[in-house]
């Protein structure tokens, strides 16, 4: 199943506004960061503190990943 | 969008809505675009958010520093888009009957909005690079009145 995951801020570099990984069953949000980090491996050091919102609800990264279509990928806030 | 905006934050009126008969102390941080950072000359900011969730997420920060500190009243408005030097980039009004509980509100709720909200700073500096804004920034600050939450706030 391709899952489509909209970035934001420094990871629009590494991946544009968004990009789509294929996921296979019962695999977690954190399996899903590894393919990222695959896909790009420049972008590894930073998604080691990134965070996923699904339903503008941060998950816990060893869940497995929900039906939800749309992932968010949330890189550390420098709000302020 | 209550707690977002893209256009210029006016404090002042803010701070006129913000009497309420039973607070003796009212309590402002605005948090401005400093011209560097880091020994780097800053032309100005933009910001990018993601609105609807950090829009929530500073609702519930406010909510729950009003119980917690016994608030009269609280708000919050971080700005997206582009601020200039001198320019608000986020507002913290914290009301309550006496001075301690406003003051120390108003610092647990920037530092909640700073270190778990999804905004992002984007830097642009004299020499004409520009900088995605990494992590929070209280390193050497005198940040030890509370436990930092980096990496408790990925909820794993």
């Amino acid at each position: 199943m391709n899952r489509k995951i909209v970035c934001f801020a420094g990871l629009k570099k590494f991946f544009g506004d968004e990009t789509s990984v294929e996921v296979a069953p019962e695999e977690s949000y954190a399996n899903l960061l590894e393919k990222l980090g695959e896909l790009n491996p420049e972008a590894k050091e930073v998604l080691t503190s990134c965070r996923i919102a699904v339903n503008e609800k941060f998950v816990p990264l060893d869940e497995t990943i929900n039906d939800q279509t749309t992932l968010f990928l949330i890189p550390p806030s420098s709000g302020g | 969008m209550k707690h977002i905006q893209n256009t210029a934050i006016n404090y002042s009126e803010l701070f006129d809505d913000f009497r309420h008969p039973h607070s003796g102390a009212v309590v402002l941080f605005s948090g401005e675009v400093r011209d560097n950072n880091k020994g780097r000359a800053v032309t100005h900011l933009e910001y990018e958010a993601y609105a609807p969730m950090a829009n929530k997420m500073i609702s519930e920060i406010l909510e729950e520093a009003k119980s917690r500190f016994n608030l009269n009243q609280a708000a919050c408005v971080h700005r997206v888009g582009r601020v200039e030097i001198s320019g608000c980039a986020v507002v913290v009004i914290t009301g309550s009957g006496h001075r301690k509980e406003a003051y120390d509100a108003n610092r647990y709720i920037i530092d909640r909005v700073k270190n778990e909200v999804p905004i992002w700073k984007h830097e642009f500096f004299a020499d004409g690079t520009s900088e995605w804004g990494q992590n929070c920034d209280c390193v050497g600050d005198d940040h030890h009145h509370h436990q930092h939450h980096h990496h408790y706030e990925r909820a794993e």
